[in-house]
């Protein structure tokens, strides 16, 4: 679904990220994670074409057009309602009315914001912007979904929620996502495969770990999976090599 | 139970009262004289007779029009300017120096070469009106294109927004919230121009009118017509602001 082969990023002085390969087969969770500044998010703007890289190839197996992009912000415009903001992707794509109606109406449903669909995003709570958001995104019906540590403002119960329909939905439309997070937990419970990226500048995959816990998941309950202890413990160790080489470095 | 706002404006009151009481006062004790500061029931009675043998109403309809006017224009030509100047870096490259310059200098001081080009009609007091409104405008616009939030301009974009659905869904919107930060200001701004211009020369308007009292002294006539203006402007403040609540109502409404 998504190849990234030799890619470098920079934004002038030395490139944040060199030389990435990632490979990701069409209905694979995957996570990235590394340490702050590493280059996690550059990574899915190139991917998006928000950022042109240095040098390397992107490739999809989908038209542009079918990936999401699920910012870290919620990104909502302050002066549309929430139905208005969930509509907005489907009228840039010429939706006809009645089923942008529709699906508008399914996914307020479905996210649980029936009722506020004439509200602003200043009237919402963070977990339900949030929700809007991920309506804004999933209406269009991506087959690739790219998120940018999207729940990372919300509090554990909100962010477990969310993540838990999420995965539902994942599973059930057999999305391809790429996960960039800083939350190892929220890594092993989400993902099929879980990259990590070593200290920027000139940052490369150090290490790619796969997740043998079975799906469908419950987000609670891959807590109590024999290899989550284990897994954390490796992410753990290799990200903290990464800080202890990068205070070397310095 | 009185709310606080309710409070607030019955305080207001009082103490405006109260002012008017002890102006007229002094007045009638022969504490102040009438001849700089005549008694606020001696003003009040010009306002009355202006408005009542009809004199006052074509002075402040010519003021209104050239007010109107140059608002209108004013906020077509900074909203227009502005605008294309944030979005063709050339055009910013000629048109900011200028727009900074006029927005140096007291604009008023344009007002005779207004009438020296244009005449003493309406034509110079819709000038100055509009040259004093199209800077306000241009820099709210300009600066309102600049500093756009760049997340929502990527959001648009990961969507499959085209460069019309940006200027539409994020530039047009954000824009307004600036322009109607300024619109108060402008509104006064374009009344400032009409009336400055109908002081320096014209045949009608407030400003004619006010250049008169002033020529004859007569100070009961210059306060009236002052606080006519004020009232004026007050009023047109309270629409804008209803104007406000109507466009940004997105800003309004209580957080969650």
């Amino acid at each position: 679904m998504l190849h990234v082969r030799g890619l470098s990023v920079g934004y002038g002085g030395d490139p944040v990220l060199e030389n990435i390969d990632l490979e990701l087969p069409a209905g694979q969770f995957a996570s990235l994670i590394g340490p702050s500044g590493s280059g996690k998010t550059s990574v899915l703007r190139v991917v998006t074409n928000l950022l042109r890289p240095l040098s390397g190839s992107v490739t999809l197996d989908v038209p542009v057009r079918d990936v999401g992009f699920l910012f870290q912000d919620d990104a909502l415009l302050p002066w549309r309602t929430v139905r208005e903001n969930v509509a907005l992707g489907l009228g840039i794509r010429h939706v006809p009315n009645a089923e942008a109606d529709a699906t508008i109406e399914y996914w307020l449903n479905r996210l649980g914001l029936d009722g506020y669909g004439d509200r602003y995003p200043a009237q919402l709570s963070g977990g339900q912007r949030k929700r809007v958001a991920l309506g804004q995104v999933l209406a269009l019906k991506p087959k690739l979904l790219l998120m940018d540590e999207p729940f990372a403002s919300l509090d554990a119960i909100v962010r477990t929620r969310i993540t838990q329909e999420l995965l539902e939905w994942v599973d059930r439309e057999h999305l391809t996502v790429l996960l960039v997070t800083h939350d190892l937990e929220e890594a092993i419970s989400a993902s099929d495969v879980i990259h990590v990226l070593g200290h920027g500048p000139r940052a490369t995959i150090r290490a790619r770990h796969p997740v043998e816990i079975p799906r469908p998941r419950d987000v609670l309950e891959t807590r109590q999976h024999p290899t989550f202890g284990p897994l954390l413990r490796r992410l753990w160790d290799d990200l903290t090599m990464e800080d202890a080489g990068s205070v070397m470095k310095r | 139970m009185i709310s606080t706002r309710r409070a607030v404006a019955l305080r207001r009151g009082v103490a405006f009262i109260a002012l008017l009481v002890v102006w007229e006062s002094l007045s009638r004790f022969g504490v102040l004289d009438p001849f700089y500061l005549p008694a606020p029931s001696v003003v009040g009675q010009v306002m009355f007779m202006l408005a009542a043998d009809g004199e006052l109403w074509p002075h402040l309809g010519a003021t209104a029009v050239a007010a109107f006017a140059g608002l209108l224009v004013g906020l077509g030509l900074g909203i227009g300017l502005g605008f294309a100047a944030a979005l063709v870096p050339t055009l910013a490259e000629l048109l900011e120096p200028v727009m900074i310059l006029l927005n140096a200098i007291p604009r008023v001081i344009l007002a005779p070469l207004f009438v020296i080009w244009l005449g003493i009609g309406l034509a110079s007091k819709l000038a100055l009106a509009t040259i004093l409104v199209t800077v306000l405008i241009f820099f709210a616009v300009f600066n309102g294109i600049k500093e756009v939030d760049q997340r929502l301009v990527e959001r648009i974009r990961t969507l499959g927004g085209t460069r019309r659905t940006l200027i539409r869904e994020v530039y047009v919107p954000s824009v307004t919230t600036w322009v109607m930060g300024s619109f108060k200001v402008a509104v006064g701004f374009a009344f400032t121009g009409a009336v400055v211009g109908e002081f320096v020369a014209s045949s009608r308007g407030l400003g004619y009118l006010l250049q008169f009292a002033q020529s004859t002294y007569n100070a009961a006539l210059t306060i009236a017509l002052i606080i006519i203006i004020m009232a004026f402007v007050l009023l047109l403040f309270a629409g804008s602001e209803r104007l406000e609540r109507r466009l940004l109502r997105w800003k309004f409404g209580h957080s969650a």
